[in-house]
């Protein structure tokens, strides 16, 4: 009950921020964004054409009642229909985000994972030749672009010139074996690139609550190395692990994938937000805009609770 | 006597500490030995003394590596090598532009919401990040992009006006805790004015962390830079590495690799060299980091 109250609190207080993500993308892509009439409108048409055009797109409303109007399509999650392919949104969305769920969820899980597998490996053997290789390793993978991962893993596993044993790009996936099939490149370039990154993390929290004075104190009073490890390091670590984990999830959603499925021609939300960017589709940008928004709510609520469970001091008021 | 006294006792500070610790850093002075190679390189190129053909249709189509070309030609028969080295002027002068404003507006940011934190100056400006941290990247780009009507500057302002977030909130953070001290509550009893106060004894303060910030800002930027030009969000005249990686897109498909691999050579050497510069400034700033 407790949960539930702060939670419906918390939702509240992120209208704020929903504001203002939706007011400054508003301004940006659809007051300054490209202006659709004459696409619509055949050759020298009359300026009677020209007005009817724009009220049916809705540009001769004032500031105001447009942008009440995308507030009054995120509450309803109705975003009408795409510019572009005359497809509705909320159908075009539902389509799309199982696909990038599925895509992107085995190297976000794998990456994160691995990193914290490797950032304690590197943490236990501190300042040997493991911790420096490990760490010398995580600087290499941060210093290759995301970009030349894609070509490059593309060329090495899925080419004719290197071991061609995935598909090179596309998506059709008809039944278990095909999915990890096209999903296989993907998911080592995203963890390839997510692996410096969150190892150096995970070993930069992990050693510094292992340098902390709690847990000298328990190793002089003679607590286990693997007791000492789970309850006093590894258990006060969580806050940051969590926090760095649950806010990726928005961006990996929307951005982390834009690059891979637009490379590779999956058909995600990375993809269609690609294309919405490409050609000025209004509708799909406000959509994507403002769930984004939503999602980073939602996780700092996801968060706030996760702490609470973690951590028995924090109370949720 | 004199004399033999005022050598022995130097003054010791945050900087001639970092100093003495960074010139011991072996990696710390090998990167930076690159950085400053690559910096040259950057120079060269914008007073025009290197790769200033790298826009001239010179050879035939997809030549191999040979003296006249290091790396061999692209599809139309322009000078890979030239346009790799090229676009290291590109990479620095946006890298640079971007860590210097981003960190500076993160800087006064920074500051102001940490000195009046816990007030509604401090709301808003923290209301302000996290809304600028939750909007997509790329739409973020794209829409700037489209409202500055395809200025060449676009990119710089995008990324200036989300990077500066970072810096801000790790200022913020160093400056609630100075806010605390002796010599701030001092400067307050005296009747220095608040602005002073911020800008004068705590600002300066954290030079430190702004210095190590603006190199990963650095980083970022070059990165982001290579990213968006694939996408044609980015640089629109002139040569980038990004520009480079997108022609090589369709060559890789008919197993031509030398504009690929001279963008990605060249751009993971500046990354590296940057990203081992910036861990050793601060292993030698940071009196408080664990390693």
């Amino acid at each position: 009950m407790e949960i539930l109250q702060y939670s419906i609190r918390k939702l509240f207080s992120g209208i704020p921020l929903i504001l203002g993500v939706t007011f400054i993308s508003f301004v940006l892509m659809v007051y300054f964004g490209p202006d659709k009439t004459y696409e619509l409108l055949g050759k020298n048409p009359t300026p009677e054409e020209i007005a009817e055009v724009r009220v049916q797109l809705g540009y001769d409303q004032p500031f105001v009642v447009r942008y009440a109007d995308y507030l009054r399509e995120l509450a309803t999650l109705d975003f009408g229909n795409s510019d572009s392919t005359g497809e509705r949104v909320d159908a075009l969305l539902a389509r799309t985000i199982p696909v990038s769920l599925a895509l992107t969820a085995p190297g976000f899980v794998l990456g994160n994972v691995l990193g914290i597998l490797l950032a304690l490996f590197a943490a236990y053997y501190r300042s040997t030749w493991v911790d420096k290789t490990i760490m010398a390793s995580a600087v290499i993978g941060m210093s290759i672009s995301f970009l030349i991962v894609i070509i490059g893993f593309q060329i090495i596993f899925a080419s004719s010139y290197g071991l061609g044993w995935f598909p090179v790009r596309g998506w059709s996936v008809n039944s278990i074996g095909d999915y990890f099939s096209y999903v296989a490149v993907p998911t080592m370039a995203t963890v390839f690139v997510a692996l410096g990154y969150n190892t150096r993390f995970y070993r930069s929290v992990l050693v510094e609550e292992m340098t902390r004075d709690h847990v000298r104190t328990a190793k002089a009073f003679g607590v286990p190395p693997t007791k000492l490890f789970y309850k006093n390091i590894l258990k006060n670590s969580l806050i940051p692990i969590i926090t760095r984990i649950v806010f990726s999830i928005p961006l990996v959603i929307i951005s982390g994938s834009l690059l891979i499925e637009s490379y590779f021609g999956i058909p995600g939300v990375g993809k269609i937000t690609y294309d919405a960017i490409v050609s000025g589709d209004q509708p799909v940008l406000k959509a994507v805009v403002g769930l984004t928004a939503i999602l980073f709510v939602l996780a700092q609520l996801l968060t706030d609770i996760m702490y609470r469970a973690v951590d028995p001091r924090i109370t949720l008021k | 006597m004199n004399a033999v006294a005022t050598a022995v006792v130097r003054r010791e500070s945050l900087w001639s500490k970092a100093f003495y610790k960074f010139s011991r850093d072996r990696t710390g002075m090998i990167s930076l030995v690159f950085v400053l190679f690559y910096m040259l390189i950057a120079l060269g190129v914008t007073l025009g003394w290197l790769a200033s053909d790298w826009s001239d249709v010179q050879g035939g189509k997809w030549e191999g590596m040979s003296m006249t070309y290091w790396f061999g030609t692209n599809m139309i028969g322009q000078d890979i090598f030239s346009r790799a080295i090229y676009s290291t002027k590109t990479a620095f002068e946006v890298g640079l532009v971007v860590a210097l404003i981003a960190t500076a507006v993160g800087a006064v940011i920074g500051a102001i919401s940490g000195f009046f934190s816990g007030s509604w100056i401090d709301e808003v400006l923290l209301w302000l990040m996290g809304v600028l941290d939750s909007i997509p990247f790329y739409l973020f780009v794209a829409a700037i992009v489209f409202a500055m009507q395809e200025s060449p500057y676009a990119m710089h302002v995008a990324m200036i006006s989300t990077f500066w977030t970072g810096s801000s909130r790790l200022v913020r953070g160093e400056v609630i805790k100075l806010r605390g001290l002796e010599y701030v509550e001092a400067a307050h009893a005296i009747g220095v004015p608040e602005l002073t106060i911020i800008f004068r004894h705590i600002l300066p303060n954290t030079t430190h962390i702004l210095l190590v910030q603006a190199t990963i800002t650095f980083v970022a930027a070059i990165k982001s830079e290579v990213i968006l030009s694939f996408l044609g969000l980015g640089v629109k005249d002139g040569m980038s590495w990004g520009l480079m990686i997108a022609e090589s897109s369709q060559e890789v498909m008919a197993g031509f690799f030398n504009n690929f691999l001279a963008a990605s050579v060249l751009m993971f050497g500046l990354v590296m060299a940057f990203n081992m510069f910036s861990d050793a400034l601060q292993d030698a700033l940071d009196p408080r980091k664990v390693s």
